[in-house]
């Protein structure tokens, strides 16, 4: 596999807490489970939280760090998770790193990971400054995270805006934490609210569960378990959307409510 | 606008194949080489201009470069595309900076032409229309020295100011200043006009809070030191200076669907 024809891709949000972190856990499980060798890159020095929501932080032995310098293979510091073998990690190292890796490093780092995987997900750090600029280096596309909150969408076109600049495309966007009830009674910015600030190709719409909570502290992303929550499909479609297929996209404040519906739904499900 | 006039110029290839060349403003000021040349390539990429031609020529005039700050411009340039192939300068420190990179070096007979040339493009970008293709984002700030024309939306966040007038062919929704030096005719117009603020020289105005309706152009002008808003007029004024009969127009669509008369759709 050559760097040509692997994919990096930035996941990025500009405000922090809406979920850059879940998405790319998941994203990477869900990647891999659909058979793509995949590495997630954590480029959150500061705040390195990427091991944690995957579990694997107690098999950490390098870092990004080790590898930069010269002290350890490429190898030895990426972690391969324990039950989906096509993903690995490659962990931030330690804070101080914010005050001397320079873009370049970066671009260095993910070219030598590129070489072994098709997709490479990079984790930004919130903010707009360095730490986010060091991430976008390494990237030639980009999945912005946002969830419908006026902050939230403000932050992101600042960070489109960014992006534009740096000539990474194609941007396509992930709507987090969606309330159906609030969008339906009009107390949540709509969809389509969103849509036409950023202006931006939907990639997936994640419904806001409570078993994300659940399992960022236990170490397990969602698209791990067999349990069928509503925001583990909505991870894994947007995987299935990144990787071509076409997964038709339901805005769930449009979408019937009420027991005939949800029998409806149920008999249309495939059971294998 | 004094940043601008003073700022780094980009000229294009003078025929196939040429470099383009980068001239540096005449008069040596407090901003470092690198800071005039990044102020100019950003300006470049938010106007969207077309990009930067392959191989550029550097006129450095009177600013004295370092090998660093050459490393760094060359860096900058290479970000946008673009290579750095040659200095063109009579300061020796700067053309030995030049050619411990690779750089040719050239004397600076060249440039005595280029700098009336950078001062032409200056001079005849003042009372011309800037245009703007694609969309302002939250913390773009566009300037022009005259009026602006933007073919898309400014969003929420985003910031034009300009010495004429403010058009927007799209959805207005950051904040838009026009006559920014003081020219009170000036006036702000776009297909939907939702800002958070709207400044007409020296006047202030929050935007409109509810929805405007469906494709009403709006157009905001200066009456009695207020900020007034009215329908757009069929023709949209494009020249800093208008002529004559601009207001007198101006003033019949207002008295017809002045602000505070029920609009257009209603019943009069």
């Amino acid at each position: 596999m050559t760097a040509q024809s692997s994919r990096f891709i930035l996941i990025c949000s500009g405000k922090g807490g809406v979920g850059k972190t879940t998405l790319t856990a998941n994203l990477g499980i869900a990647l891999a489970h659909q058979g793509a060798r995949t590495a997630v890159l954590d480029a959150d020095f500061g705040l390195r939280n990427l091991d944690l929501l995957l579990g694997l932080e107690n098999r950490i032995v390098y870092t990004a760090q080790e590898v930069l310098a010269g002290s350890c293979r490429l190898d030895q510091a990426l972690v391969k998770h324990k039950q989906e073998p096509n993903l690995a990690l490659l962990p931030a190292g330690n804070p101080r790193m914010l005050e001397w890796l320079k873009p370049d490093d970066m671009r260095k780092i993910a070219a030598m990971v590129g070489e072994q995987f098709d997709y490479v997900l990079i984790d930004a750090p919130a903010g707009v400054e360095g730490g986010f600029r060091n991430a976008m280096a390494a990237a030639t596309e980009a999945i912005v995270i946002t969830t419908p909150e006026v902050s939230a969408v403000r932050d992101a076109d600042r960070v489109i805006g960014l992006l534009n600049c740096e000539g990474v495309k194609p941007i396509q966007l992930v709507l987090n934490r969606v309330r159906p009830k609030m969008m339906a009674s009009q107390e949540m910015l709509a969809v389509d609210d969103v849509t036409d600030i950023l202006a931006l190709p939907l990639l997936g719409l994640v419904v806001e569960d409570e078993q994300v909570i659940v399992s960022t502290n236990r170490g397990e992303p969602l698209t791990l378990g067999a349990g069928d929550s509503p925001a583990a499909r909505a991870y894994s479609n947007v995987a299935r959307r990144l990787r071509g297929e076409d997964v038709p996209l339901i805005d769930p404040s449009k979408e019937r409510q009420g027991l005939r519906a949800r029998i409806g739904r149920l008999m249309q499900t495939k059971i294998f | 606008m004094q940043a601008a006039a003073m700022g780094a110029v980009l000229l294009g290839p003078r025929w196939q194949g040429a470099p383009g060349w980068l001239v540096l403003p005449p008069q040596l000021d407090s901003s470092s080489a690198l800071e005039l040349v990044e102020r100019a390539l950003q300006e470049a990429s938010l106007l969207g201009e077309a990009p930067l031609p392959e191989a550029i020529a550097l006129a450095p005039g009177p600013w004295p470069l370092r090998v660093e700050e050459l490393r760094g411009l060359a860096q900058k340039l290479a970000a946008h595309g673009a290579r750095l192939v040659a200095l063109c300068s009579d300061d020796p420190r700067s053309r030995v900076a030049a050619a411990a990179l690779g750089l040719r070096t050239c004397s600076p007979w060249p440039t005595a032409g280029l700098a009336a040339e950078a001062g032409k493009a200056l001079d005849s970008s003042r009372p011309g229309l800037t245009l703007k293709r694609g969309t302002l984002r939250s913390g773009d700030h566009l300037e022009a020295e005259a009026s602006v024309l933007v073919l898309g939306d400014v969003n929420p966040g985003a910031r034009v100011s300009a010495g004429g007038h403010v058009l927007v062919w799209g959805r207005l929704r950051g904040m838009a200043h026009a006559g920014c030096k003081g020219d009170g005719d000036a006036r702000i117009v776009a297909l939907q006009l939702r800002p958070l603020q709207l400044r007409i020289a020296g006047s202030v105005a929050r935007g409109p809070e509810d929805s405007p309706l469906p494709g009403m152009a709006e157009q905001a002008s200066l009456v009695n030191g207020m900020i007034r808003l009215d329908p757009a007029p069929p023709v949209w004024p494009l020249e800093s200076s208008p002529p004559a009969g601009r207001s007198t127009l101006g003033e019949s669509a207002a008295e017809t669907f002045g602000l505070n008369l029920p609009r257009p759709q209603a019943k009069p």
